[in-house]
């Protein structure tokens, strides 16, 4: 963990209302890891809180993230540009991390949620495993980083909330994976467009359930608002389905290592974890959505 | 280099710096950024008798040049700090404080009584805005600033007593001398001053809790007058805080009477912050050709 004052190299729109931002890190720093953040300067003097963002994917010198411009802070980020100077403290939280046995991997992400899990796939990109990647998004005009989760997993399910845009997408690509026939299919549609191709409103989490017995993931990860995360957890338990998952949270932060107790959930155990340096990742079984 | 050595009630602190209650935790944390024993010292999270989980979230909120919190004294209680927190502590080589708070008079005195002699100093929280029991409810009025110092100063033998007061009152000079007549040994000041942030789209408070304690550069000017003000009131030292994010913040409060400062809401928008302020004391000090802080401190001259 280090503070460091990194060179913006890209920051540039990938959807509506959503940045990309690459930057180039002054020297190596240890422990860089998907699913774990960064806490960026917004760097005016007068927004004091820094931002903290998940890594979306990184090199030897360089991390990237994506972020949704909301607010004033994002605003001001989001005027970076390539050659400005950038302070941020990096790597934080925990991450994830795929044990032996998860081979089949479902990714569950939501709206800016879906960068966590594309770092998943960064990371463990040449692994062998097997990913089945559900992302979902408000609507056509948010959807980003489609190629790149098409590219790596095995099948992606991309959705929309207003059905504006969706498709079960299988990769051939893969690792050289053989898809039964059935696993490309359109989804059944509720919706058409002008051009008479059917859509469907859906979510993330709906379309993982709806494909969970083919897929059959030894582990779930998650990323996404907090409903999407309660109704995983809740659908979960309606199943049986007793697949290890674990969620990422999102929280305001203070000082983003752990020090200031102010970005805490709730445990099942009746206590508080830190969601900067417990977390974010967090088995959905420990925590209270 | 210049001398930053000061003394505080006794207990000799390498300088002036010290880590504010709430935004450092126990110092762990932040020693795995830099070395925390190039600092003056460290208060504490607030502590209690008892484990506290604190208030729901969201616990921080962000103004033009100031942040809010309400965090609510979550803190492990005083045997954890004693068995986890202080032997790391011990061996940084800096002057801890111990900030407490508690429900009643006699939780105060009781968590006293349990630190005296553990500690170098204790800081006695009766300024926090963001619990209903406890913490400011002893902090308003002159007449229970005195009181609940006294219990406290009643329950150690051995450790000095900082009274932390709170902003939110009619006079803080009022306080600060109360604080010195129930036999403290050092006031501390600024706490938050209360506030509040709304969503506008949800026409709602942004803090779970409603309102919170705002801090940062923002209230600088807010906290160097209050300090001013306790200074011409007490006789006892007084730390500085509020909204110090360099040495040149630091140094306002030297010259208005400080004999410490305290940085809190920096450590966030800069990790490093309080390495680089007693860092910029020293170039500051050479600069102006000043030997140590006692030729500088309460030279403050008024105009007119």
């Amino acid at each position: 963990m280090k503070e460091l004052r990194a060179k913006v190299l890209e920051n540039v729109p990938v959807a509506a209302g959503v940045n990309r931002l690459t930057f180039l890190l002054p020297e190596a720093v240890e422990g860089l890891r998907c699913g774990r953040f960064v806490n960026l300067s917004v760097g005016d003097g007068a927004h004091l809180l820094r931002r903290p963002i998940a890594i979306c994917e990184y090199s030897e010198n360089t991390v990237t993230v994506c972020y949704q411009i909301k607010g004033a802070g994002t605003r001001l980020l989001a005027q970076r540009r390539a050659g400005d100077m950038l302070s941020c403290v990096l790597p934080l939280g925990n991450g994830f991390v795929l044990r032996e046995n998860e081979q089949r991997v479902a990714l569950i992400g939501g709206g800016v949620g879906v960068f966590p899990m594309l770092s998943v796939l960064h990371a463990y990109k040449g692994s062998g495993r097997q990913f089945y990647s559900y992302i979902g998004f408000r609507n056509k005009a948010a959807v980003c980083a489609e190629e790149a989760f098409k590219a790596l997993s095995a099948c992606c399910a991309i959705v929309t909330d207003d059905g504006s845009y969706g498709a079960f997408i299988a990769s051939e690509r893969f690792g050289g994976l053989r898809v039964s026939a059935d696993a490309e299919r359109s989804l059944p549609a509720d919706r058409k467009d002008e051009g008479g191709q059917a859509f469907r409103r859906m979510n993330a989490v709906a379309a993982f359930f709806e494909d969970a017995e083919r897929a059959k993931p030894d582990v779930i990860l998650a990323c996404g608002p907090l409903p999407m995360l309660r109704v995983l957890k809740a659908g979960l338990a309606e199943r049986g389905l007793r697949v290890p998952c674990y969620v990422s949270l999102e929280e305001r932060m203070g000082c983003g290592i752990g020090a200031c107790l102010v970005c805490v959930c709730d445990t099942e155990g009746g206590e508080h974890a830190r969601v900067c340096k417990d977390g974010p990742v967090f088995s959905i079984g420990e925590v209270k959505l | 280099m210049a001398d930053l050595r000061v003394s505080l009630c006794g207990v000799s602190l390498k300088n002036p710096v010290i880590a504010a209650s709430g935004t450092f935790g126990f110092g762990q944390e932040f020693d795995a950024l830099y070395d925390i024993g190039v600092l003056g010292g460290i208060s504490t999270k607030g502590l209690t008798l008892e484990p506290r989980l604190g208030n729901p979230t969201p616990r921080i909120a962000e103004g033009y040049g100031v942040i809010l919190n309400a965090v609510g004294l979550q803190n492990p209680g005083v045997e954890v700090f004693l068995r986890d927190d202080l032997p790391f502590l011990r061996k940084k080589n800096i002057a801890i404080l111990a900030n407490v708070a508690g429900r009643t008079i006699d939780d105060y005195a009781a968590i006293c009584a349990r630190l005296d002699g553990e500690v170098d100093l204790i800081e006695l929280n009766i300024s926090c805005p963001n619990v209903k029991c406890g913490g400011m409810a002893f902090g308003v009025r002159p007449e229970s600033v005195k009181e609940v110092t006294r219990a406290a100063k009643a329950a150690l033998c051995r450790t000095p007593l900082i009274v932390k007061l709170s902003p939110n009152v009619e006079s803080i000079a009022a306080n600060a001398a109360a604080a010195q007549e129930g036999g403290a040994d050092c006031v501390s000041l600024i706490n938050t001053l209360t506030g509040m942030v709304v969503d506008i789209e949800r026409r709602r408070p942004l803090l779970a809790n409603n309102t919170g304690g705002v801090s940062g550069a923002g209230i600088r000017p807010i906290a160097v007058r209050m300090v001013f003000e306790a200074c011409n009131a007490v006789t006892i030292p007084v730390i500085g805080m509020g909204g110090i994010t360099c040495a040149e913040d630091a140094l306002e409060f030297i010259i208005a009477g400080a004999a410490a400062v305290q940085v809190g809401t920096a450590n966030f928008t800069d990790t490093l912050a309080m390495p680089r302020i007693v860092e910029g004391l020293h170039s500051w000090m050479d600069r102006h050709g000043v030997k140590n802080l006692q030729e500088i401190r309460g030279t403050l001259r008024l105009n007119g």
